[in-house]
């Protein structure tokens, strides 16, 4: 009798194990479609129109083969069309009121500080006790962003997925299956990149801190340089490390000593990336790592060292997960640019850098990136992809003007070498479309976005010197030679509006600001008197209007996080954008330049103006028609109906 | 002296060689267990195994001691008095055995280490090269570094003039068990450069023709004492020793004495061996 029992327990028990394991392979909640393989690139900064040339000159054979056997269109972006505004649009298939970014940068209304608006970094909490530093928290990092990610609900219902460099995503959620933070990621100084550059001749550089980088004296003696790369802060101590570059007294090549890495490096070539140590004390150090340009050892000696950048095996933050995931894609594939936006657009801007040297740069960030991609597509089994690609939009930004004559800053002996340089990325991508669509397997699902377009910025509005001309804003010295920008200058006692950000302008609101002098009550007439004040400008250069579009944040769908952006959001015509000065709170003297920068393409426009691209392998069961829906399109993809779920967006 | 490190070269390309194609665990843990059953041997006939049983059970005496009286302070001191003259004595009875195992494990380890402390480079990786010159040239030296195929000088020289050392950068292109020439005033030196994936002797230094050099990098003959070279060096990539992740110099170091121990646990019961 005992033994006839024991065959159907045991049946029992299996049936039983067998629900357990299905119910463990379906995630928590309802079960998605598993199988389903939907692989997303998202080529940041890939404009329609251009697009749309290059296919139709046949140099985009792959685009071109995905758009005849499945879709091609252009992808409504955010307003504003900003890189980490429209990308939190497409992570969370909500506006900015929804998500909370408007802009790169935020004000604290409290204090009138700006801030970068993804991310927010927290001091650790100390009590002093009796002049000890007794550490109460570890500080970090938080993600400003709001709202929830696209692929947590992929996650919620047992769907892998994999999302590589997304932007505004720093740090990781968490939430997906494997994940590398993106744009917004920064270097271990806590900055987006700061470069160093060690020189003998200090002349073009007077000041030591220049933007993005510091530049620092460094002279040979008896054949050796001898310098620090500077790292972090640990608390009153800035922590450093020493190098040693021997110079050949005969040829233009050096010997590179760093802790026990060393290198041999010949005038104009790049390291590999070369592991870095800053000592903490005797029991800790932090780990980075640098990649080194030798630029010129005669007569003036000149190097370049890359921002610091995590160690993916030891980062001091948290870019991954899981957290060993950026050690296991190194091992893999290689070491890589952990900082979110790698290209050295500042080493250009700044004149560290000759436009060759940027290219190099970029090139070598790229083929990191397209290298790592063969890894991480041969590694998908099912679920979702996603991987970006930043070089196209960041090279965009600094040569765009190669391929525009009439740009203000063209020089066509300086740029014309260059005119090809951005068609040639498009081929590149090209080729990464190519190589995805060989080895992607059969029946996969694979969409092509970005997240804007581009443009030519050759004009400059400068928004504060217009309010300031209308009466909207009063500075505190009118005869202030150099402005600092930071609102510095703004007497708020007889401000009613302000400009910050690209695109931001705000009202100066009584009890919101912190010497707010507009009631409440007034606030929406003060917009619209400006809104229409704004959309009458011309550029007395174009004779064409500078401003075409001018939207509320009260007019966003979502109004959640609406209180934090800006009160109007100006939508410049094409070929125009905001200043630099008036983005960083400075108020210029004039109110139109032309742009001579070396950044001279953007998208910071009307983005009815710099729409992006969407190609799909086959139709998709939701079509999508701007940033916003395309996530909810992707999950309609594995049968989800509803995004972004109700309670959260509410 | 150049005599015995050349033999014990010999003598453990010949013991690891059987091991060469498999995990680095597997000959390592061979040599580790006959390393720890050797060390009780030499222990057994060279220590007074009497005498250490006996200060043994005086030390653990003196342990049962304290515990028995813990509520008399003056016997505890006393207790924990004799356990450090005992044990004073324990290590007197340890110096001779040690004394006579440090020369052989010296020998051993050195050997060990260059097998298992560093890999050999793949297709595709880069070191540098350097030579360290004895007399300084007063410029740049014409000297002349002959690769083999199957590597290429990517960069280089550079010349230190204080180090008095010449380094080329240098790339693996093809697999292969390499000697690279370096030719100064018609004298002609070589270094060994390995690019494979099996266990071999590896040698980061090729040393000068001193008892301390040789000591310290016996992996390779030295250099004739009359040259013009000091030292030839590269550096290789640390190995795993078979534990994937842990790539250092020292991983196979850990296993060498964690199996060892444990050998010499297991087996001082059948040898009739305390300690």
């Amino acid at each position: 009798m005992q033994r006839q029992r024991t065959y159907p327990t045991l049946l029992l028990g299996l049936a039983v194990m067998a629900l357990l394991a299905f119910n463990l392979a379906c995630g928590r909640g309802e079960a998605g479609q598993r199988g389903q393989r939907v692989i997303v690139l998202g080529f940041d900064g890939m404009d329609y129109s251009l697009t749309k040339e290059l296919m139709a000159q046949g140099k985009l054979p792959n685009f071109s083969r995905l758009a005849a056997e499945g879709t091609f269109t252009h992808l409504g972006t955010s307003a504003p069309p900003l890189s980490p505004v429209a990308w939190s649009n497409f992570i969370t298939g909500m506006d900015s009121g929804g998500h909370g970014i408007f802009d790169f940068i935020h004000r604290d209304p409290k204090t009138m500080i700006p801030y970068l608006s993804t991310s927010l970094t927290r001091d650790p909490e100390t009590f002093n006790l009796l002049g000890l530093e007794i550490p109460l928290s570890s500080g970090g990092t938080e993600n400003m962003r709001r709202g929830q990610a696209f692929w947590e609900v992929l996650e919620d219902r047992g769907v892998e997925t994999t999302i590589i460099r997304m932007p505004a995503n720093f740090p990781p959620t968490g939430t997906a299956s494997r994940e590398i933070s993106g744009m917004g990621t920064p270097d271990l100084m806590g900055t987006y990149g700061t470069f160093s550059f060690y020189t003998s001749e200090l002349f073009p550089f007077p000041g030591k801190e220049i933007g993005g980088g510091n530049v620092y004296e460094a002279w040979e003696e008896n054949g050796v340089v001898e310098a620090q790369l500077h790292g972090p802060s640990s608390g009153d101590i800035k922590l450093t490390t020493d190098f040693k570059v021997y110079v050949d007294p005969q040829d233009p090549i050096v010997k590179l000593e760093v802790g026990d890495e060393e290198r041999i490096i010949q005038v104009g070539e790049w390291t590999d990336w070369v592991p870095v140590e800053f000592e903490v004390s005797a029991m800790s150090s932090v780990s980075a790592m640098a990649r080194f340009y030798l630029r010129s050892v005669r007569p003036e000696f000149e190097m370049y060292v890359s921002p610091l950048n995590f160690h993916p095996d030891n980062p001091v933050e948290v870019i991954s997960t899981p957290e060993d995931y950026a050690g296991e894609l190194a091992e893999a594939s290689g070491l890589f640019y952990t900082q979110g936006m790698p290209e050295e657009t500042k080493g250009l801007s700044e004149g560290v850098l000759t436009p060759e040297e940027f290219l190099a740069q970029a090139k070598i960030a790229g083929q990191e990136l397209a290298h790592q991609y063969k890894y991480v597509l041969g590694d998908f089994d099912d679920g979702l992809l996603f991987y970006y690609f930043g070089n196209l939009d960041q090279v965009s930004h600094m040569m765009w003007r190669s391929r525009d004559p009439d740009h203000p800053a063209y020089n066509a002996e300086r740029d014309a070498p260059f005119a090809q340089v951005i068609e040639d990325l498009y081929v590149e991508a090209d080729g990464i479309v190519g190589y995805t669509l060989d080895n992607m397997g059969e029946g996969t699902q694979l969409v092509i976005m970005s997240d804007h377009g581009f443009a030519s910025w050759r004009r400059s509005f400068h928004l504060n010197n217009w309010l300031k001309e209308n009466g909207y804003l009063a500075v505190r010295d009118p005869n202030l030679k150099k402005d600092p920008g930071f609102l510095v200058n703004v007497d708020w006692s007889r401000t009613r509006a302000y400009g910050l950000g690209l695109n931001g302008l705000y009202i100066n609101v009584a009890g919101r600001e912190k010497d707010g002098i507009v009631a409440e009550s007034e606030r929406q007439a003060l917009m619209a008197e400006i809104k229409a004040g704004l959309l009458e400008v011309i550029d007395p250069v174009t004779g064409l209007p500078a401003i075409t579009k001018v939207y509320s944040r009260d007019d966003f769908e979502y109004q959640q996080e609406a209180a934090i952006g800006p009160d109007l959001i100006i939508g410049y015509a094409e070929e125009t954008r905001g200043s630099n000065e008036s983005a960083s709170g400075a108020v210029p003297p004039q109110m139109f330049s032309d742009n001579t920068e070396d950044w001279s393409g953007d998208h910071g426009m009307d983005h009815e103006t710099v729409p992006g691209i969407l190609f799909t392998s086959q139709p998709m069961k939701k079509p999508a028609t701007s940033l916003q829906d395309l996530a909810a399109s992707i999950l309609a993809e594995f049968g989800v109906d509803e995004f972004p779920l109700v309670d959260q967006a509410e | 002296m150049s005599m015995i490190f050349g033999s014990m070269r010999a003598l453990f390309d010949a013991i690891l060689y059987p091991f060469r194609e498999l995990s680095p665990l597997v000959g390592l843990t061979v040599l580790s267990v006959l390393f720890g059953i050797g060390m009780l041997v030499v222990l057994k006939y060279t220590s007074n195994q009497e005498k250490l049983d006996a200060v043994k059970r005086k030390i653990h005496a003196g342990l049962f001691e304290i515990r028995l009286f813990n509520d008399d302070l003056r016997a505890i001191m006393r207790a924990q008095w004799d356990i450090l003259r005992h044990n004073v004595s324990y290590l007197g009875l340890w110096l001779v055995p040690l004394l006579i195992m440090m020369v052989p494990l010296i020998l051993i380890v050195g050997q060990m280490h260059f097998h298992y402390g560093y890999r050999g480079f793949e297709p595709g990786e880069q070191t540098i090269f350097t030579v360290e010159l004895k007399q300084d040239q007063g410029s740049k030296p014409a000297a002349r570094l002959d690769v083999p195929e199957g590597l290429s000088i990517d960069a280089g020289p550079v010349w230190i003039p204080a180090k008095r050392e010449l380094s080329w950068r240098l790339e693996a292109d093809a697999r292969g068990d390499y000697q690279v020439g370096f030719e100064l005033d018609g004298e002609r030196y070589e270094k060994n450069l390995q690019v494979v994936d099996y266990i071999a002797r590896r040698s980061p230094v090729r040393p000068a023709a001193t008892f301390l050099d040789q000591l310290l990098y016996p992996a390779e003959t030295p250099l004739p004492a009359d040259g013009a070279v000091q030292s030839i060096a590269l550096k290789y990539p640390p190995a795993d020793a078979g534990i994937s992740g842990w790539d250092n110099e020292l991983t196979w170091m850990l296993v060498f004495v964690v199996v060892s121990v444990i050998a010499a646990y297991a087996f001082k019961g059948p040898f009739g061996v305390t300690f």
